[in-house]
């Protein structure tokens, strides 16, 4: 009953959502909107506070966004507050995690399942490519697509591999808990270094360089290189987390 | 000074309270007392965050209302953390992620950033909660709470399809100088409100509220029912006043809705049988109350109507885990006769509860008066008499429930409050009684407020 009941709902739902879009003037079809008209169109041609001219890549310089992927000027400079908000919502997400598994003196789980030596050997030759990989996304997010969230996954993809092919692995997790809380803080004290200088908070105060070059975008590339490292830190203390209990 | 560091100081020391955990109580304790304190120092403007100018980049807003919203549930806020931080010590961080996230959703000018706030303070609610000790209403909270965010989150969606911007002024803006008919945003504003009304209480998509609040501690009762009750009922109202339309159809479903919960929730209080239970649905009722204040535009008369009742929850929901925590349970046969022996304390409950009732002397009255008034003024007679009809309601199974907790003759319930408790419920008290009495300057406050209209569009 309760599973019809939820089904009912659900197509209700459906036909609310189609009858109160369908021919409604104000809901565009897909690909006839007049970006123009806004605020995206600021964004793609940078000209909120200043007007650069034509934005070309390699060389435009100094413009009021740094980034050349529109995507990272949106979302870590235009937007950078909800940035944080973001990174926020994973910091409290995995103190929760620790919340309700942590406990003072952790082993790994047992589980009936112990690796050979070819596995742990090549895990490891593996782990650095995998970590030298997503450093690599988050650097250059300013300028390809990715940045700090999907390059911290891959660091912590990196150590999820480690715990995986090894049923005796611990990371420190000490070194971890300093590096989650030494990149939220740089986070936000780049943030008051903007309000100090600037007059805003979050304000990218740096140079901000020649579009598509790799030391360009001022703050940015920092702010992504410190979400890579919170990110893949956090989510290592959570699979750290998942793959301990407690004992000695 | 600027109203960021609001958001930002209680963010920063959380970051860092993981490093020192065993100073993370103090460090809680003296953030949660300097952002009321900082409250003092900062100015009325709107602050562009990153150097762009909203509707580009995003803005908070601290107008008149944004900052007595503040000083509501900072002030909240740090009488729970006061009492309670010593025993709660592990929830620190979490607790000042919560300071932050409350904060940011109160100022904030986007409706994205909106979403972002109430993730982090709802996400730092569910791990608050599960100290109650009841894994499946967490769960149950947790799941409610993601399927309202969500629902939020596809309203503003569709709304961003529509008009292309997230924030808060300029979309008001562009829905009223658009042109179009009201119904082409009635589903995306609908959706946004039924999201806002799982953290608001609104029935029915409330069912999560009974688990938490039944089986509260002292941390997590005063703190969803007072200061998150408190911050969600704030940002409801100014999306209600300054940028939902609603018109037709769908101010009778809204209107429905609210109606539905504030009879419905008195009724339910009418029939429990704990003194939890009686709280909780009584302040689901409230919270439908402020609601609809603030859908019929009396914006300033809701905001304090809202203080009034969540200052007031705290006080009950203080004292009412405390003895609970001390008796194993809160049927009100064991908590009978609570009172006898603890004067103070009694006389603090009494004086909150008289203050939710809205009796003459007490800032409840004072407001529910003026309301009563303004209906009249508008002609409505309707939710007149459905307030005095469910105030009768309300007075039968608050006095029934107080002449049980003040009187009994023998074998009286032993519970020991601590001096930080009472004095924090007598304070509150008296200001209840204060304000009651002395109502010159709540009525100015509710002028000055209803006055502020920073945003066009909306409701007014």
């Amino acid at each position: 009953m309760k599973n019809f009941l939820a089904l009912a709902l659900s197509l209700f739902i459906g036909f609310l959502i189609i009858m109160s879009l369908r021919n409604n003037v104000a809901f565009p079809e897909y690909g006839t909107v007049n970006v123009a008209s806004r605020v995206s169109q600021a964004y793609l041609d940078r000209d909120v506070t200043e007007n650069p001219g034509t934005v070309i890549f390699g060389e435009s310089v100094n413009l009021e966004s740094g980034p050349a992927n529109t995507v990272t000027a949106i979302v870590a400079d235009y937007r950078s507050f909800d940035t944080l908000g973001e990174v926020t919502v994973l910091f409290v997400s995995s103190l929760g995690v620790a919340l309700l598994l942590g406990t003072k003196k952790q082993k790994r789980l047992e589980v009936d399942f112990h690796p050979n030596f070819m596995l742990r050997v090549g895990s490891r030759a593996l782990f650095g490519i995998i970590l030298m990989t997503g450093i690599y996304v988050a650097i250059h997010g300013h300028l390809t697509p990715g940045g700090g969230f999907p390059g911290g996954a891959m660091i912590a993809s990196s150590m999820l591999l480690l715990y995986l092919a090894n049923d005796s692995f611990r990371a420190k997790i000490k070194g971890f808990k300093i590096l989650e809380s030494a990149a939220g803080s740089a986070y936000i004290l780049i943030g008051l270094i903007g309000l100090l200088v600037g007059g805003y908070f979050l304000q990218n105060v740096l140079d901000n360089g020649t579009l598509g070059s790799l030391f360009s975008a001022g703050f940015i590339p920092i702010i992504y290189v410190l979400i890579g490292l919170k990110v893949g830190s956090e989510i290592s203390g959570v699979i750290d987390n998942f793959l301990t209990e407690e004992g000695v | 000074m600027s109203a960021i560091l609001l958001i930002v100081i209680p963010l920063l020391a959380a970051f860092l309270s993981i490093l020192v955990k065993k100073y993370s109580a103090n460090i809680l304790l003296v953030v949660s007392f300097a952002s009321v304190v900082l409250l003092n120092y900062i100015p009325l403007e709107v602050i562009t965050i990153g150097g762009f100018a909203a509707p580009y980049g995003i803005n908070l807003i601290l107008d008149q209302y944004s900052l007595i919203a503040l000083y509501a549930v900072n002030v909240l806020f740090f009488l729970v953390v006061a009492i309670n931080c010593a025993k709660f010590k592990k929830l620190s961080s979490i607790l000042l992620v919560a300071l932050a996230g409350l904060n940011g959703m109160i100022l904030t000018g986007d409706l994205f950033n909106l979403f972002v706030f109430m993730e982090v303070s709802g996400i730092a609610a569910y791990l608050m909660t599960t100290t109650n000790q009841k894994p499946l209403a967490t769960f149950n909270y947790l799941v409610q709470g993601t399927v309202g965010s969500s629902l939020y989150l596809l309203g503003l969606i569709l709304l961003y399809a529509m008009f292309g911007t997230l924030n808060m002024q300029d979309m008001a803006f562009q829905i009223s100088s658009s042109g179009y008919h009201i119904a082409v945003t009635a589903f995306p504003f609908l959706l946004m409100f039924i999201g806002f009304g799982v953290e608001a209480k609104l029935l029915p998509f409330n069912s999560w509220v009974q688990g938490i609040l039944g089986s509260s501690n002292r941390l997590t009762g005063p703190m969803i029912a007072s200061v998150y009750a408190a911050a969600i009922g704030f940002v409801l109202g100014r999306l209600l006043t300054e940028l939902f339309v609603f018109e037709g159809t769908l101010l009778l479903i809204v209107t429905a809705i609210l109606g539905f919960s504030i009879v419905a929730g008195e009724a339910m209080a009418f029939g429990a049988k704990k003194v939890r239970e009686i709280l909780l649905f009584s302040s689901i009722a409230q919270a439908a109350l402020v609601a609809l204040v603030f859908l019929s535009g009396f914006t300033g008369l809701a905001a304090l109507l809202l203080i009034a009742n969540t200052a007031g929850k705290l006080i009950l929901f203080l004292i009412t885990n405390t003895a609970t925590d001390q008796l194993g349970n809160d049927d009100i046969s064991t908590l009978q006769g609570l009172f006898v022996n603890n004067k103070v304390v009694g006389v603090s409950f009494t004086v909150a509860v008289l203050n939710v009732l809205g009796l003459p002397m007490f800032f409840g009255f004072v407001l529910k008066m003026n309301i009563l008034l303004e209906f009249f003024q508008t002609d409505h007679l309707l939710w007149p008499a459905v307030i005095l009809i469910v105030s009768v309601v309300e007075g039968i199974y608050f006095i029934r429930l107080l002449l049980k907790l003040w009187f009994k003759e023998s074998d009286l319930p032993q519970v020991e409050f601590e001096f930080t408790l009472k004095y924090v419920v007598v304070v509150v008290a008296a200001l209840l009684i204060l304000f009651g009495v002395y109502t010159a300057p709540v009525e100015q406050a509710a002028d000055d407020l209803t006055a502020i209209q920073y945003i066009e569009g909306g409701n007014l």
